[in-house]
């Protein structure tokens, strides 16, 4: 009886756990509602080839392949062509090569998204050998 | 006594808890202001295919260019010049380590825009760039 006594006096009195409950839901409800999921950034890497270097013969000998970025277009091979089908094209050359060293060609008036297409298709075909160029 | 101690260790309980509860807010603060250090109104183009960055490179150059071809380093605008001096110090300073410098432009900018940088870069030696673009965005 006395413990019984002891036990009531404990939770009748100095902690209120409903008005903690209540502060902590208030809380979770406030970050739920105020944060955002944040957003997931890759990297492509490039090189950016010093104008100067002379192309050497070495070089000259791995498989080269260009591929044009217009303001509003691709071409490939000096071929204008869209999306889905450089990367058709892309795809059988990887099949063929992964080492094929690729030169990206981009035109002043071209988009940073049109480049980034171009470097999205050769990072899904697992072609890591790329160079941009600027015209 | 009794009552007394136990008042005392009620006391140090909510104490507690209010601490916690600050260390929380703290921490969902500071973790949101960590994500301002990117521009916000640059809009990345997308790239699902490309490889994330698990660990952040403490020597890395960002160079952000927005819309309008302003380019800025950790949100302060430079010129040409200035950012060839940027990437030029870090290449001194990472010497023989190679200086991870990242593009993050605008998927509107023109290529003649995001080429001046890219030109800066080669000049101050560093050959090797990472383009930046969003992977997935959160919903």
């Amino acid at each position: 009886m006395a413990r019984k006594k002891r036990r009531q006096e404990w939770h009748a009195g100095e902690l209120n756990l409903t008005a903690m409950i209540d502060v902590a839901f208030q809380l979770l409800n406030f970050f739920v509602i105020t944060t955002h999921p944040v957003d997931v950034f890759s990297n492509l890497d490039v090189f950016r080839p010093q104008p100067e270097k002379m192309i050497t013969k070495q070089e000259e000998e791995i498989p080269l392949l260009e591929i044009f970025v217009f303001k509003d277009g691709y071409a490939m091979s000096k071929k204008p062509m869209e999306l889905p089908e450089l990367d058709r094209k892309l795809e059988r050359i990887s099949s063929n090569s992964k080492d094929s060293m690729i030169i990206i060609k981009c035109t002043g008036d071209s988009t940073q998204a049109g480049l980034v297409n171009v470097l999205d298709l050769c990072a899904k075909h697992e072609l890591g050998k790329i160079s941009i160029f600027s015209l | 006594m009794r009552k007394q101690s136990e008042e005392m260790q009620s006391g140090g309980l909510i104490s507690m808890i209010d601490v916690i509860f600050q260390i929380i807010i703290f921490f969902v603060c500071t973790a949101s202001m960590q994500d301002n250090s990117h521009d916000a109104m640059i809009n990345l183009a997308t790239a699902p295919h490309g490889k994330v960055e698990k660990e952040k490179n403490p020597l890395q150059i960002e160079i952000e260019i927005n819309s309008r071809g302003l380019v800025t380093v950790g949100r302060s605008p430079l010129t040409d010049s200035e950012l060839y001096a940027v990437i030029r110090k870090a290449v001194n300073e990472c010497a023989p380590m190679p200086v991870p410098v990242i593009i993050r432009a605008d998927g509107r900018a023109t290529h003649t825009m995001v080429r001046k940088a890219m030109d800066e870069c080669t000049k101050a030696g560093v050959t090797q760039v990472r383009i930046a673009a969003l992977k997935e965005k959160g919903q």
